[in-house]
């Protein structure tokens, strides 16, 4: 089990080490990443050039997971670090809802929920006191509740276990005919100078 | 001549020219017809324009000097807002959550050109002692597309003018030539792909009949180059790639068998200068792609981190001067090349200066790429014991090494993959461009004083996807960085004077005879004096400073400008390592001083 709230407190790192290859990558990957959330979580509604076709993606984009986790959940390297791919994830629906309540310490996954080390039960009861420094970064956009399983059951259902994305995952996002999506559907874009790649495959 | 919008403003423009002519012996307004054509001479001769700021960094030497001496040092403490404008740009897109102001803007007759971080452009009526929106030209920026392969912000740093035209870029990779007049989009066309990462943050250089434009994307792997566009027929002349291909001489410093330059980075995103005489273009090239395995491709990589000087008619490559061969710190050579001429011990000199992401600035003679000399404008350097003074290029430098270990405790590989090095990756120095001033031979560095730590991840041949990072590890920011406007006598080589800020300088410098004027990201405003740096005004706009100031006059009298609106890649990736700043909201002002 995974962040199980059954282990016992003051054994966050322990459990790290137990929860299997998924949280290696993110530990290795995100190590100082605080920075990221705490810039890109000034989300806004509107990102811009499209309308979000849920509540769920709404949410999603509100509070700007597509800014580490991309529109596709993929997350990936990037220049700040990596953010763990929620199509890969081995997380279920709980573990979660809890990472997004509670952050993730250590990484640039900030806790979404105001309220999470007073009344959560992050991890199993940790506080504030028991990270010291490495308390999660606060989201600069909180979730209610509500909010959080909305957007969990959104990630669930367009995005874990999903497999590389696709044309149709991507024109899903952005709308039909977005420019987004045409590396896609044309993975050897005309002029390219070099071979196409898997993306999309 | 564009027709004013009323007679009252044909008024002001005219009595605007009388003025300027009355206060600028200079300016060259044989007729108000003429002086509002931006015809190859005047941007030949755009430093005689006392008045104007025709050019992205002024002038062609790109020496951000103002003679304008109005506000002086002994007058600059009564400086205070003429006026503001609110520009928009401001949303976000992609993996942005908001845009942000880095742009210069452009002065010509009393109008001035600013643009946003979606590439809208503003055409602003100065006269009269303030400032009247005249158009506004949304060239409908695809957000989406372009703000998810934007690596560190959505940003645009201006315009350029030519003829009757107005020649902007937009982050999705569009060069746009929009009439002075109205702002109609006489003609557009694609310049960059944002489908292989390629985006454009830049202001173009127009030299001649043509639109130099450079380009960003070399953390996801792009092959960079530069192009020019004919002003004339909207066509393409040349495209020079920043990473040679096969058969073309420099290839052979990518010694892997896989063909990583390819995927080689070597990006252009900040416009550089020009020599008529030598017809020489300038232009500094950033870090190899991927930024820190440098294992993945090993040789000098070039002309990643390198200053090239290009032929302005062809684009063939003349010269280059590479400072960190094999990089593995992500220390691009993206920055401005500042033309300077001096006479050193009855020697005169033409010197190309360029300030790097590594630390140390650079001299060397702009027609042959020949090293003078090198100076750390940092206070902390490790990642080499320092540069040659022969050869120009780190002591630790091994020609024979197909991957560079430098100082090999701090530099990250694949043995030793998590390391602090001073400066860290975002440098040194970064986008944000210098001042000189021609009288004093004083050159001063908008810096970053910072350590930071990163990790290299290793790259397998296979592993690039179009429109994800491909950086190949990256930085780890934790460590407090701050900052300072240093200054370097270009005819010695040596640092004279330092102003140290509580944050890094994130905006660039302005030179006036007495004055450097410089903007913190924590909204101050500085006007520093030439000699000391001593600060001699100060102002808080309250509100993230991510760009340079200007000056310019109108009606006879002179105002300082600078855009406010913090965006860019710092408050993304590197807001831990300055407290405090995290707190500056997103904004996109315009604000303009005066005595």
């Amino acid at each position: 089990m995974i962040l199980g709230r059954s282990v016992t407190k003051r054994t966050f790192a322990g459990r790290y080490a137990r929860a299997g290859g998924v949280l290696a990558i993110i530990c290795a990957l995100c190590l100082g990443l605080a920075a990221e959330l705490r810039g890109t979580a000034r989300a806004q509604a509107n990102m811009g050039g499209h309308q979000p076709k849920s509540e769920g993606q709404r949410i999603y984009e509100k509070a700007n997971c597509v800014g580490c986790h991309k529109w596709h959940g993929g997350g990936g390297g990037s220049y700040g670090g990596a953010a763990l791919s929620l199509r890969d994830t081995q997380l279920n629906r709980d573990q979660i809802i809890e990472v997004i309540h509670c952050g993730r310490p250590g990484t640039g996954m900030p806790r979404h929920d105001r309220d999470a080390y007073k009344d959560y039960q992050c991890y199993g009861g940790l506080t504030a006191q028991d990270f010291g420094k490495d308390m999660p970064k606060e989201a600069t956009n909180f979730l209610r509740p509500k909010e959080i399983e909305i957007v969990v059951d959104w990630v669930i259902q367009h995005l874990k276990d999903k497999g590389p994305p696709s044309y149709a995952d991507c024109t899903d996002f952005f709308g039909v005919g977005a420019r987004a999506c045409d590396i896609y559907k044309n993975e050897d874009a005309a002029g390219s100078p070099r071979e196409p790649t898997t993306v999309g495959k | 001549m564009p027709k004013g919008n009323d007679t009252s403003l044909w008024l002001l423009r005219i009595v605007g020219a009388i003025a300027g002519i009355g206060l600028a012996a200079g300016t060259l307004a044989s007729s108000a017809s003429a002086a509002d054509d931006t015809t190859e001479q005047r941007l030949l001769n755009a430093a005689q324009e006392q008045d104007n700021w025709i050019h992205h960094h002024h002038d062609y030497t790109a020496q951000r000097y103002s003679p304008l001496n109005q506000i002086n040092r002994n007058n600059v403490k009564g400086l205070h807002v003429a006026w503001t404008m609110a520009l928009g740009g401001v949303e976000g897109g992609g993996i942005w959550s908001h845009g942000g102001l880095e742009g210069t803007p452009i002065v010509e007759n009393g109008f001035m050109y600013v643009t946003d971080g979606w590439g809208s452009v503003y055409k602003i009526d100065l006269h009269g002692g303030t400032g009247k929106l005249v158009w506004r030209m949304d060239p409908k920026t695809d957000h989406d597309w372009a703000g998810a392969v934007a690596c560190c912000g959505v940003d645009n740093r201006g315009v350029a003018l030519w003829n009757n035209l107005v020649i902007s870029h937009t982050l999705d990779g569009r060069l746009l030539a929009s009439n002075k007049e109205d702002g109609k989009v006489m003609w557009e066309r694609k310049v960059a792909d944002p489908d292989k990462g390629e985006v454009v943050t830049g202001a173009p250089l127009v030299v001649k009949n043509l639109a130099i434009t450079g380009v960003a994307g070399a953390e996801y792997g792009i092959r960079g180059w530069l192009a020019a566009t004919d002003l004339k027929s909207g066509k393409e002349v040349w495209r020079t790639y920043t990473i040679p291909a096969k058969g073309e001489p420099g290839n052979d410093s990518w010694k892997d068998s896989y063909d990583a330059w390819k995927t080689g980075g070597g990006s252009t995103w900040v416009t550089g200068s020009y020599d008529p005489q030598l017809n020489l273009i300038y232009w500094g090239v950033g870090n190899p792609g991927p930024d820190w395995d440098s294992a993945y491709r090993p040789g000098d990589n070039l002309y990643t981190d390198s200053t090239i000087a290009l032929d302005a008619d062809t684009g063939k490559i003349k010269w280059h001067f590479q400072h960190t061969p094999n990089d593995p710190f992500d220390y691009d050579s993206v920055a401005e090349t500042v033309l300077a001429d001096v006479t050193v011990q009855g020697k005169s000199l033409k010197l190309a200066l360029e300030a790097d992401r590594n630390g140390f600035g650079y001299a060397v003679n702009r027609a042959d790429g020949t090293f003078l000399w090198a100076t750390p404008f940092v206070k902390q350097v490790t990642w080499t014991k320092g540069i040659s003074p022969e050869s120009g290029k780190p002591v630790e430098y091994d020609p024979s090494k197909p991957v560079q270990t430098y100082v090999a405790a701090v530099t990250p590989s694949r043995q030793n993959p998590h390391i602090t090095s001073c400066p860290g990756n975002m440098g040194g120095k970064n986008w944000p461009p210098t001042a000189y001033n021609p009288d004093l031979k004083t050159w001063y560095i908008p810096v970053i004083e910072s350590c930071n730590e990163a990790d290299d991840k290793e790259v397998k041949p296979g592993d690039w996807k179009a429109r994800e990072f491909f950086t190949g590890g990256g930085p780890v920011t934790k460590l407090p960085i701050t900052g300072s406007v240093t200054a370097i006598d270009v005819t010695t080589g040596k640092v004279t004077a330092k102003f140290e800020t509580k944050y890094p300088m994130l905006g660039g410098l302005l030179a006036t005879p007495e004055l450097v004027f410089a903007g913190h990201p924590s909204g101050e405003i500085y006007a520093l004096d030439a000699k000391t740096l001593a600060k001699l005004w100060e102002f808080n706009t309250n509100a993230g400073v991510n760009a340079p100031p200007m000056t310019f006059a109108v009606d006879g009298k002179q105002y300082v400008a600078i855009l406010v609106g913090m965006g860019g890649a710092w408050d993304k990736w590197f807001i831990e390592s300055t407290k405090g700043l995290e707190k500056v909201p997103p904004s996109s002002m315009l604000f303009v001083f005066s005595l």
